[in-house]
């Protein structure tokens, strides 16, 4: 009788002690002049930031580039957000974009598209620039940061969880962002879309 | 004409909403710079390069033979080399005449849009700027996000490293310079 209580006990207690997946407090901004939103969280020496980009921005960006329209109506039916990673921590500090995923709220997870990919397609149109997106694996030291873009394959009006993780000495970490949303199409400026 | 004012308006709203956001993305991506350069595990001796400066001449790494070399790899687009490249120039100011040298490797843009950006600056850099136009020497260190800058020492070793934004003219990046230097 005692081993059928102690014995699950202890595998909660362990499972407690030793998860590293937890939710972090996620702070959201809203910017007063435009409505975008930021969501930041820090977790165990690691701070990220995900700001919402509209695709007019988006277009900005790449088409001073000189990449082509339907490379940028491409991009744009993926979600945009600026992204800034930074360590915290003391020591250094892995993580690879592969590992990420964002779930919508049928419970379907996919992977987040990392740089390498899009160069990969870029190269294919003869593209070359290879900038801009957050780099798909990185190694930071402390006092270390980036920052880019990460696209998540979503519909503009769906809500996502974003799951993203990180590695300090071979441990390695996992957070969840909930209920993250696209940038509208366009900005309300003035309350006129 | 009431389609030239409908381009007008247009392209104003598509303006405004472009350098709000622009304005507010800078905003967001201004996490504090430090000035932190961390020692690399296993330093690397430099690649040597040739690349052509804002005056079309040819410039080789092994033109600085001898010197400590602050290298950086930045673009004007990028938010955080752009808030560094002052103090870059206070730090090229700061050690005139002495074995140091702070070279700065554009990625991807064109010398008029740079010259333009340099003269809009508060410190407009006297440091040397070169040319990446392919990303190739950025591909031969190991450079995977802008701004990466290296730290060189006078043997031509890597020896330093800063990913992300940093104050080089801080007085702790300062004294390691100067440490590198007496070296």
């Amino acid at each position: 009788m005692q081993t059928k209580i102690i014995k699950p006990a202890i595998v909660t207690i362990l499972t407690l002690v030793f998860s590293t997946t937890y939710f972090a407090e996620t702070t959201i901004h809203k910017n007063e002049q435009t409505g975008l939103l930021t969501w930041s969280a820090e977790q165990d020496g690691f701070k990220i930031e995900l700001i919402q980009l509209i695709p007019d921005f988006v277009s900005a960006v790449y088409s001073k580039h000189k990449f082509p329209q339907k490379e940028l109506d491409r991009i744009n039916t993926y979600c945009l957000f600026g992204t800034i990673v930074e360590s915290k921590s003391d020591k250094n500090l892995y993580y690879q974009v592969s590992d990420w995923h964002y779930t919508d709220m049928k419970g379907v997870s996919l992977p987040v598209k990392n740089k390498k990919q899009w160069i990969t397609e870029w190269r294919a149109q003869g593209i070359k620039f290879n900038w801009t997106l957050l780099p798909a694996t990185s190694e930071f030291a402390p006092g270390d940061w980036q920052q880019g873009f990460t696209t998540i394959k979503i519909s503009r009006d769906k809500i996502f969880d974003f799951t993203y993780s990180w590695s300090i000495e071979g441990k390695t970490y996992t957070n969840t962002i909930k209920d993250m949303s696209c940038a509208p199409e366009t900005l309300e400026l003035d309350g006129k879309k | 004409m009431k389609y030239l004012r409908n381009y007008i308006k247009t392209t104003l709203i598509v303006l405004t909403v472009i350098s709000t956001t622009a304005v507010y993305v800078a905003e967001r991506s201004a996490p504090k710079l430090g000035y932190r350069l961390s020692p690399i595990a296993k330093p690397f001796k430099a690649t040597d390069f040739s690349l052509y400066d804002m005056d079309e001449d040819e410039i080789n790494f092994t033109d600085f033979k001898g010197k400590v070399v602050l290298l950086n790899f930045w673009a004007s687009w990028c938010p955080p080399c752009r808030r560094e490249m002052p103090s870059m120039e206070h730090l090229h100011q700061n050690f005139k005449g002495q074995n140091f040298a702070v070279i700065a490797i554009n990625q991807m843009e064109e010398e008029d849009d740079i010259f333009a950006y340099t003269g809009e600056l508060e410190v407009e850099p006297t440091f040397t700027i070169l040319f990446d136009k392919d990303s190739s020497v950025s591909d031969q260190y190991p450079v995977v996000g802008l701004p990466t800058t290296f730290l060189i020492d006078k043997k031509g070793v890597v020896r330093y490293r800063a990913v992300g934004g940093r104050e080089f003219d801080h007085p702790e990046v300062m004294k390691l310079i100067q440490k590198l230097i007496d070296e």
